[in-house]
């Protein structure tokens, strides 16, 4: 199980598009070290046959009929920060 | 005002709904009673003491239409569900629509819900009334509901000391006389916890029972929104009304089981569990001298006890501090920072900016902490020795308790190994603040309904714990036998009261 460094933590930071300061690296650093040594435990659990548990209590699947339904949505569209008729505006995407 | 505060004191559902029909006040006069004991109790400016903060934001035109409306039913003569004109304090990562929820973030400070919470669609429609929404710790993520981006929530026993979290702010309301009842929400302990920090009663209900439309989400396999109410009943009465089938939540399912458990007279060899893997070294004197208190109390009324072995508790938290993150860090994406927010003039070159500065500056220390890790344990590489693992030990932890179930009808455990401890104690180191969990975490992993109850006529005194400060029991039950739990919970508070 693993070690995380600045690497990684930068890497994991660019993945979450989260932007840490140099002063808050340091201190994440040793958060999460200290976290995941306590997960060391779970390595002797021996658990080659069971079977994961992905969901709370009901794991059904459930369906509804493929209906398209009307739905007004001028709330969201109001709460664009910049609009252009009924369009979201942003920055460009390419570089 | 001294008046106001006397009546509000010990003033249930029941008791409310008698004093409205039988027409000793009014609805509006009660919310209005409501709103001055908050400006007294809750507000840091109001007197030379500090305030409790436990609301973030009062609905004050909303509740008194509300309230108004149930006044006119009744000179109408009309029929009176038993929560109309009740005054409520709803968490704010549950949407009221029109109204801003934040979940004590700043990345959400300028959100206004487009939609109602369905819990909250059915609190409006029987009559309820909402006084505001109350603090959190942000995005739930926290034990203290220090972790809000806006104010701390003190515990109204101790003001020195947390509330517990992350509903921090609707535990202290009911607690303070500020609320008849609240809702929270619970992930890993957070309505259990501050329950039992605050001395009132909490109900995590099973995974399904109630929905999940509307609550801001954190960890979506773990989520539940519950009561939060100064008696067994009163929350009974709230879990009552939110609970159900939701065709917009297609994890919820419809349940209403009978329960086994009858009262004192009639208790059919119902058997609680006592697992010793709860019973540790960890457990402050005062915590075991009022459990133990507990099960003396429950066995004069007839239950028996039996003792069980809960073997992978232990690994619980380790498993849920693998899964939450991983999911949490996947439901807090949504959040970039143009959705649900305004941009604060950011002129950036590409989209892509935007997101890491709004996402930096609107989160914060302990949600960035869990997005990094719940992002670390998902990535590739890593996926198959954390979040597979944890997944594995979760069906683990559920195999235990399905075993003992098959022994015992109802599992008695603390709450928390120690009562309320002060603000800023904990917050220096996140893996001492997340052992706080121990005991309720468990119960989320497995989906199972649970109660955090506080222990009757217990005085906390010690020279560490000076004062009288509440200890909660837990009582935890078979899927969707959230009525098993409430009936011993009344049975054991019917036993002070008579």
């Amino acid at each position: 199980m693993g070690i995380i460094d600045k690497k990684i933590l930068e890497y994991l930071a660019e993945l979450g598009r989260i932007e840490l300061a140099e002063s808050e690296k340091s201190k994440l650093l040793k958060d999460l070290q200290e976290i995941l040594n306590h997960f060391q435990e779970l390595e002797k659990l021996e658990t080659s046959n069971i079977e994961p548990m992905s969901g709370g209590t009901s794991q059904q699947n459930i369906f509804r009929a493929d209906e398209a339904k009307e739905e007004k949505n001028e709330k969201l569209i109001e709460s664009f920060p910049e609009k252009e008729n009924s369009f979201l505006k942003i920055p460009p995407v390419f570089e | 005002m001294q008046n106001d505060n006397v009546k509000l004191k010990n003033l249930t559902i029941k008791k409310f709904h008698q004093g409205l029909l039988n027409k000793e006040f009014s609805a509006t006069e009660i919310t209005e009673s409501f709103f001055d004991s908050i400006e007294e109790k809750d507000n840091p400016s109001a007197n030379s003491k500090q305030g409790i903060g436990a609301y973030l934001r009062l609905t004050k035109n909303l509740a008194l239409s509300q309230a108004k409306e149930v006044d006119i039913a009744i000179t109408q003569g009309k029929n009176l569900g038993i929560l109309a004109g009740v005054p409520l304090a709803i968490k704010d990562n549950i949407l009221i629509e029109g109204q801003p929820a934040t979940a004590a973030s700043k990345n959400l400070e300028n959100y206004q819900a487009a939609y109602d919470a369905t819990v909250i669609k059915k609190l409006k429609s029987v009559g309820a009334v909402i006084l505001g929404k109350t603090n959190l710790d942000e995005f739930a993520m926290g034990s203290s509901t220090e972790n809000s981006a806006f104010q701390i929530t003190r515990n109204p026993n101790d003001l020195e000391r947390v509330p517990g979290g992350s509903s921090g702010g609707s535990a202290a309301a009911v607690a303070a006389d500020m609320a008849i009842a609240a809702l929270g929400s619970d992930t890993g302990g957070s309505i259990r916890q501050p329950a039992n920090f605050c001395g009132v009663v909490g109900l995590k209900p099973t995974y399904g029972a109630v929905s999940r439309y509307g609550l801001i989400a954190m960890a979506s396999s773990l989520d539940q929104i519950g009561p939060i109410a100064k008696t067994v009943e009163d929350t009974e009465i709230l879990f009552n009304a939110i609970r159900g089938k939701d065709p917009m939540d297609s994890t919820s399912v419809e349940s209403n089981p009978k329960s086994k458990i009858q009262n004192k007279f009639q208790i059919p060899n119902s058997i609680i569990g006592l697992p010793e893997e709860y019973f540790i070294e960890g457990l402050v004197e005062e915590t075991s001298k009022a459990i133990n208190g507990v099960i003396e109390n429950l066995k004069n009324q007839g239950f028996k006890f039996k003792k069980i072995s809960l073997p992978h508790t232990k690994y619980a938290l380790s498993s849920y501090y693998i899964i939450m993150p991983a999911e949490a860090s996947a439901n807090l994406a949504r959040y970039d920072g143009i959705r649900y927010a305004q941009l604060k003039n950011l002129k950036t070159e590409r989209l892509k900016d935007i997101y890491f500065k709004q996402r930096s500056q609107g989160f914060g220390t302990e949600v960035k902490r869990r997005i990094i890790l719940g992002t670390f344990v998902l990535s590739s590489g890593y996926y198959d020795s954390y979040y597979l693992k944890a997944q594995k030990v979760r069906r683990l932890i559920k195999d235990d308790f399905d075993k003992a179930f098959k022994e015992v009808d109802v599992i008695l455990t603390p709450v928390s190994s120690t009562p309320a401890f002060k603000i800023g104690e904990k917050t220096d180191n996140p893996l001492k603040m997340y052992l706080s969990d121990i005991f309720t975490i468990p119960v989320n992993l497995a989906g199972l309904p649970a109660i955090s109850i506080p222990v009757k006529k217990y005085q906390v005194s010690s020279i560490k714990y000076q004062g009288e400060l509440p200890i909660g029991f837990q009582l935890i039950g078979k899927p969707f036998q959230e009525t098993d739990i409430l009936e011993i919970g009344k049975s054991y508070e019917k036993s002070y009261n008579s």
